[in-house]
């Protein structure tokens, strides 16, 4: 059984093309993420993962199935956390969670036995009489992901689960999906943070309404055949801005700490140190450094404004 | 089909939650029934006298003393002239004034037809029909006792044609307008809470996300209806039963015909109120877009339903309209059962119509509401 396929999916808004020819496939028992900017189609492919919108082209298989012609098997068999908090904020935790097994029709007596197990993981025990309202960013989401949890889907998306969470909670989430995983639910999760793609274990980098890398994570940095130097700079802007002058637009980074380099001519570092030297600081230096994620995503997204 | 009940427990575990509900539920009806009972009176009380009495005979003496006595007139002046009159007309000192002609006495035993005349400020219109009214009933009552203290037989008395009552007589003494308003209050406030609290509740869950997450699990789309417009129904019901005793204890008006009837019935009506409620959530994203829907609706059904203004008042053409508005039928069927205990057979028509409307406006209104992002 393939858990989705995702076949050449085009949707518009009016005249926005959100998504452009997206197709993927999610493996069983594997954590998938989609990585992007705010806007990049994320959301909408999600929508329509879980029949909430129908594509205007291409099909999706879930579980073999198709989406649109079979909503209620999808509804009934999937774990959807949508990316604002929507749960009952004047509800307790604990009232909630009963009320989405209600949904699913969990018999009582399991009810019961899984808001046990629940309660466990999620360490929401203690706080089960609170109103879902008063709790905070990271157990509500634990809480959303728990309601979710109670009638154990096969299946599970969660739609930027960890958007405005603290670090130490977002860790925690992960560990908790991570569980999830090896118990053997297949995950297709969004996500801005490039921190939290590595953690997946594939990964489609989209942008714009395309899939620019489908790969492990590891495997999308191994493949990638640039070297990268990192320039670490107290004012990084007035060093991009000088840069700019001598490099290409698409080679030079700004980052929080400095400027990355992409050496695309493959000069090595020291003719790279010589060819940067009058335009840097004595404090800045380039050095060696492996290329993360984030400067592949970014390398790529130039790529595609290029060519449009 | 449990999931209904779910939904519904659900439902009144928030509504009992929000403090401001029970207010709205216990007392709302309570307040609005007190305040418009007391406040919306079509009776005219303490209407503005003055009489210009060119005769002062004992007749005219009787027509002054005979305003001066009934609580719907404050005899204030006793004036010189008509034109006297019309100053304090205009100066809004009096409502009325009653002319009484020179020789008035002697034409009225000599059979001469004498014409006493009433000036009214027209301004409120419904004042001064009423006023109208209560003049000419006066002066027939004179008249009356006037002919038999003259000796003239009762049975010679019936058959004669006295001054002539204005037709507008539509408010008589037994007839006090809170037994109008009461039936009417509770109709309202049915029709305002079905249509506005399903609307906003649908589209509260919208603004939370929580309908987004409600929809991807196997529950249907009638039985989100329906979790959705049980909990209203019933709160609707708690809110008639508050009015009705409200309107029994304070003013001892109960419902004379079967209660059973009545509720029945109130079901059948909230179908198309619910339906109101259910499109105004399709259609909108935000609570206040909701209400503004529902109330734009809900303000046109209650002016054309009768309640304030009387159908057979409005141009043809509105009359025409009415038809289309369920709570047009409502309001006849509540007052029937409310005031004089009609039983279903003579409100057959009204039960038919309102039903179709109830029956078409909701199956619309559901079929609009799908559990799909647009």
């Amino acid at each position: 059984m393939i858990p989705i396929k995702v076949e050449n999916i085009h949707k518009n808004y009016g005249e926005i093309k959100a998504l452009k020819g997206v197709g993927f496939q999610v493996n069983e028992g594997e954590i998938f993420g989609l990585i992007g900017p705010d806007g990049a189609g994320k959301t909408t492919l999600m929508r329509m993962i879980v029949s909430l919108l129908f594509p205007d082209e291409g099909n999706i298989l879930f579980m073999d199935r198709d989406v649109v012609s079979n909503n209620a098997f999808v509804r009934s068999h999937v774990g959807y956390m949508p990316q604002r908090f929507s749960l009952y904020q004047d509800l307790s935790v604990e009232e909630n969670l009963l009320f989405f097994g209600d949904l699913f029709n969990v018999p009582k007596e399991k009810q019961h036995q899984r808001l046990e197990r629940l309660y466990n993981f999620s360490r929401l025990g203690p706080f089960k009489k609170r109103f879902a309202g008063a709790l905070s960013g990271g157990m509500k989401q634990k809480l959303a992901l728990s309601c979710m949890l109670m009638h154990e889907p096969e299946i599970m998306i969660l739609d930027e689960p960890t958007f405005g969470v603290d670090p130490v909670s977002r860790l925690e989430f992960w560990n908790i999906l991570g569980t999830l995983r090896d118990q053997g639910i297949t995950q297709v999760i969004t996500t801005p943070y490039m921190d939290e793609a590595a953690r997946c274990d594939r990964i489609a980098l989209i942008y714009a309404g395309n899939i620019l890398a489908l790969d492990a994570p590891d495997k999308i940095i191994a493949d990638f055949p640039y070297n990268i130097y990192k320039i670490a700079s107290e004012v990084p802007h007035i060093l991009f801005n000088n840069l700019k002058s001598v490099m290409e637009e698409k080679d030079i980074q700004l980052f929080a700490d400095g400027v990355h380099v992409i050496d695309r001519n493959k000069m090595g570092i020291n003719e790279m140190r010589n060819f940067l030297k009058a335009y840097l600081k004595d404090d800045e230096e380039p050095a060696q450094s492996n290329a993360n994620l984030e400067n592949i995503f970014l390398d790529l997204m130039h790529e595609q404004k290029e060519q449009v | 089909m449990h999931r209904v009940l779910y939904l519904v427990q659900k439902e009144f575990r928030q509504i009992l939650r929000e403090k401001a509900f029970i207010g709205i539920i216990f007392v709302m009806p309570f307040i609005q029934i007190v305040v418009l009972g007391f406040a919306i009176t079509t009776d005219v009380k303490n209407v503005t006298l003055g009489v210009v009495d060119y005769d002062k005979s004992s007749a005219s003496r009787r027509i002054i003393d005979a305003f001066d006595k009934t609580s719907s007139f404050i005899y204030m002046y006793n004036l010189e002239s008509e034109k006297a009159a019309q100053k304090k007309l205009d100066e809004g000192l009096i409502k009325v004034a009653i002319i009484i002609p020179e020789n008035f006495e002697r034409d009225l035993r000599s059979a001469h037809a004498p014409v006493v005349q009433a000036l009214i400020d027209g301004v409120d219109g419904n004042s001064a029909g009423v006023a109208t009214a209560y003049v000419s009933q006066i002066a027939r009552k004179l008249q009356i006792e006037w002919l038999q203290d003259a000796g003239v037989a009762p049975q010679v008395l019936s058959k004669m044609h006295l001054t002539q009552i204005e037709p507008r007589m539509l408010y008589n003494a037994s007839l006090e307008s809170k037994n109008n308003i009461i039936p009417g209050i509770i109709a309202v406030l049915l029709t305002m809470i079905t249509a506005f609290l399903t609307g906003m509740s649908i589209v509260r869950e919208k603004e939370i996300g929580t309908l987004e997450q409600l929809m991807v699990t196997p529950i249907k789309n009638y039985e989100l209806i329906l979790g959705k417009i049980i909990p209203f129904i019933i709160v609707a019901f708690l809110l008639m039963l508050v009015g009705i005793l409200a309107g029994g204890l304070i003013f001892g008006i109960w419902v004379k015909g079967s209660i059973v009837l009545l509720f029945a019935l109130s079901i059948l009506f909230s179908l198309s109120t619910l339906g109101l409620g259910i499109f105004a959530s399709t259609v909108s994203k935000t609570q206040q877009q909701a209400m503004f829907i529902a109330w734009f609706f809900a303000i046109f059904a209650i002016l054309l339903s009768g309640f304030f203004i009387p159908i057979q008042n409005m141009p043809d053409w509105v009359q025409v309209v009415t038809y289309l508005n369920p709570l047009r039928y409502f309001i006849v069927i509540i007052r029937e059962i409310y005031l004089k205990g009609t039983p279903l057979v003579y409100l057959l028509n009204e039960t038919l119509a309102m039903g179709i409307f109830g029956l078409v406006t909701f199956t619309l209104a559901s079929l609009r509401f799908h559990k799909r992002l647009s």
